[in-house]
């Protein structure tokens, strides 16, 4: 098959050069065939603008193979003993050696993924975007983790995604995550697959009748170009709380696309982004309301220092039949210094009549008379600087009903202000 | 001792401190009134550091120190507290993590060892009680929503805490109800002590039945125009400010 694209790039080539149409399923030849006709997405791509991936990615590093015996062997240092349940990928492939064993957890279900797995099948419909498209086609290590209908688990689930192999390398994580009709859990996602190379990963979940997540991703580090995609489709009476914190990342685009699709479903959203040097990080939001009287609300926070770049877009999409939908979305920017810079873009789709949304931006620095009287009671400008950042930041997280995900986050953002980048 | 010699200050081109000299004592207890806009407030946020003002002449030194080199944090470490005419709210910011980064930095500064957790608490539910303040607003961010009076009562419960050698209270008097007025004043007075020096800024002589002054001062349009005892400000009460405009002019 050729490729239809004009003047592809040459990471364009790479990337249509590596994909091996004999390994290939259905479902991955289709994406492929649409990344071929599309190409990376460049800023006149709308939901790219901000972030000229084509101008970016200058070529496509080889994709990482299956980690032998030896790069497992070191991805093994970086785990530190947790009580949690622990599902490691390395280099964007399941590693049941590393990961903790499920089989005795009543409910619960860990399995990797197959070629053209029929629990995508529906998760994947409302979501149409390259970078999608390329991770369908090259992902190869998938898992998905499965909760039996009406099962809750206490214990936090953590997906820690490591990086192996050295060098420049592309990698391509994909997890499912489905939770049965009643179900209940709370998910952490570790995301260091740091160095040079790309990162294309996707976790899609699925929330049947009544089931509620508490979902957490922290991205600290990432790879010089990294991609992340997060897909949800709610059903009926389902609750999402979905909290992201992103720090260390070079250039990072984490785009969301999440479906209302039962009508009571709840999904509320948060992100404390916190970024420095040239870092660049893009959160761009589709929300559909696709039923009638769902709630949604969403705060992303950005705090910018040096010549750090932020860019929130976020779309809520109500069609006629969602009638009775709420939503909100808020974005807040603080700047620390002047070469900072902010873009905020939220939008509201509205096609029906009797709904209630709303939305704003807003972008700030440090209030000096704050930190003025934090200091006149002797509390240094730093760090009466950093306890203001961590309070602005730090209220991203509050959304979170699982309190040890909530401390956990709040504890990283703590480290990570002690090191002073932000003062 | 609080030591002001010659300042003249600037804000954004205006000259707003004009030549203001002012000594107060250890123990002493100091009143300035004066009209509004004639420099009370500057003259604080001048003392304490902050930073917009422009210092074109003169000194401040307390205790001898120099401090106008010295950075806000660093003149509270040497024992400087400012009671603000208009306290900050810092949303997000739990006043317990404030009060505690407060007194451990000024600690710190002072090479003591940090507080525990424990005997932090003592120490602020101690403070608290005898200022009436309730545990709840204690667990609230620093000042936010706190009616105007509470705002106060928070003040004179971080100069408590912080016992500092001298204090400067802008117009504490200002939005307190009677009983909190007795209240935060016996707070300040339980504070008097031969070590301490205050500065107290007000309108009205209602607070200075509470707090007797040693001395009161009169300033008009960034300058001290009279000095005298308590019976000065009793006068000012009767006849107000209209003597002075001409004086200063
Ligand atoms: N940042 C500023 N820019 C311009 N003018 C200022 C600034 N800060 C203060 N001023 C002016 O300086 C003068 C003195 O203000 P200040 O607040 O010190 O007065 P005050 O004596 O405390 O008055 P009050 O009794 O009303 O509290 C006022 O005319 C005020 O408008
Ligand atoms: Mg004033």
């Amino acid at each position: 098959m050729g490729a239809i694209l004009q003047n592809p790039t040459q990471a364009e080539q790479d990337l249509l050069k590596s994909f091996s149409a004999e390994r290939s399923d259905t479902q991955r030849q289709a994406a492929f065939e649409r990344f071929a006709r599309a190409g990376l997405p460049s800023r006149r791509n709308e939901a790219w603008h901000y972030t000229d991936l084509r101008a970016k990615l200058r070529a496509a590093p080889p994709r990482a193979s299956r980690p032998d015996a030896s790069v497992l062997d070191q991805a093994k240092e970086k785990l530190a003993p947790v009580d949690r349940f622990r599902i490691v990928t390395v280099d964007g492939y399941f590693s049941p050696e590393l990961s903790d064993d499920l089989t005795c957890v009543q409910g619960v279900k860990l399995r990797p993924l197959v070629a053209d797995d029929a629990i995508l099948k529906r998760l994947a419909e409302g979501a149409e975007d390259a970078l999608l498209d390329l991770n369908t086609a090259f992902a190869e290590g998938g898992f998905a983790l499965e909760i039996a209908p009406e099962v809750h688990i206490d214990a936090v689930f953590e997906l820690v995604a490591l990086d192996g192999a050295l060098g420049a390398l592309g990698r391509f994580g994909r997890t499912v995550v489905v939770l049965g009709d009643g179900a209940r859990a709370a998910i952490l996602e570790t995301r260091a697959e740091s160095g040079e190379g790309f990162g294309d990963s996707a976790i899609f979940l699925s929330l049947g009748r009544g089931a509620e997540l508490d979902y957490a991703c922290r991205a600290q580090g990432g790879a010089a170009v990294e991609v992340q995609t997060f897909v949800a489709r709610l059903e009926e009476e389902a609750r999402l709380r979905a909290v992201s914190f992103l720090a260390g990342a070079p250039f990072l685009r984490r785009q969301l696309f999440i479906s209302c699709a039962g009508a009571n479903a709840e999904v509320h959203l948060a992100g404390a982004a916190l970024l420095r040097g040239r870092e660049h990080a893009d959160t761009t939001l589709a929300l559909t309301h696709d039923a009638p009287s769902c709630i949604s609300r969403e705060t992303f926070k950005y705090v910018l220092a040096d010549q750090a770049n932020g860019v929130f877009q976020g779309r809520i999409i109500v069609p006629p039949h969602a009638q009775k939908t709420d939503g909100k979305m808020l974005c807040r920017g603080l700047l620390l210094s002047d070469d900072a810079a902010m873009s905020a873009k939220p939008e509201l789709e509205i096609f029906a009549d009797d709904v209630a949304c709303g939305h704003g931006a807003a972008v700030a620095k440090l209030d000096q008379n704050q930190v003025f009287y934090m200091e006149s009671r002797g509390i240094p400008r730093e760090e009466a600087r950093a306890i203001l950042v961590e309070a602005f930041a730090a209220e991203a997280f509050d959304l979170l009903d699982d309190e040890e995900l909530r401390d956990l986050l709040k504890a990283d953002l703590a480290r990570l202000l002690a090191r002073g980048d932000f003062a | 001792m609080l030591e002001v010699k010659n300042l003249h200050v600037s804000v954004a081109g205006k000259k707003i401190i004009d030549g203001l000299s002012l000594k107060v004592a250890d123990g002493e207890v100091a009143a300035i009134m004066g009209p509004n806009g004639s420099g009370k407030s500057t003259l604080s946020y001048v003392v304490a550091g902050r930073a917009d003002y422009e210092v074109t002449e003169g000194s401040i030194r307390l205790d001898g120190v120099d401090l106008l080199d010295k950075t806000p944090a660093e003149r509270a470490a040497l024992g400087l507290f400012l009671v603000f005419q208009y306290p900050l709210e810092i949303p997000g910011v739990a006043t317990m993590t404030f009060l505690k980064a407060a007194m451990n930095a000024q600690r710190k500064a002072r090479e003591q060892a940090e507080l525990s957790t424990p005997e932090f608490m003592k120490k602020v539910r101690e403070a608290a009680a005898k200022l009436n303040i309730p545990q709840d607003m204690l667990k609230r961010p620093v000042n936010l929503g706190f009616s105007g009076g509470e705002k106060k009562r928070m003040e004179i419960l971080q100069m408590a805490l912080l016992e500092p050698k001298f204090a400067i209270l802008d117009e504490m008097d200002s939005g307190l109800d009677i009983d909190a007025l007795r209240i935060c004043a016996e707070g300040v007075n339980a504070l008097r002590s031969k070590e301490r020096g205050l500065l107290v800024i007000t309108h009205y002589q209602r607070l200075l039945d509470y707090i007797a002054p040693d001395t009161v001062h009169v300033m008009h349009k960034g300058r001290i125009v009279r000095s005298g005892g308590p019976e000065l400000a009793l006068e000012l009460e009767k006849s107000g400010y209209a003597d002075y405009a001409e004086e200063a002019a």
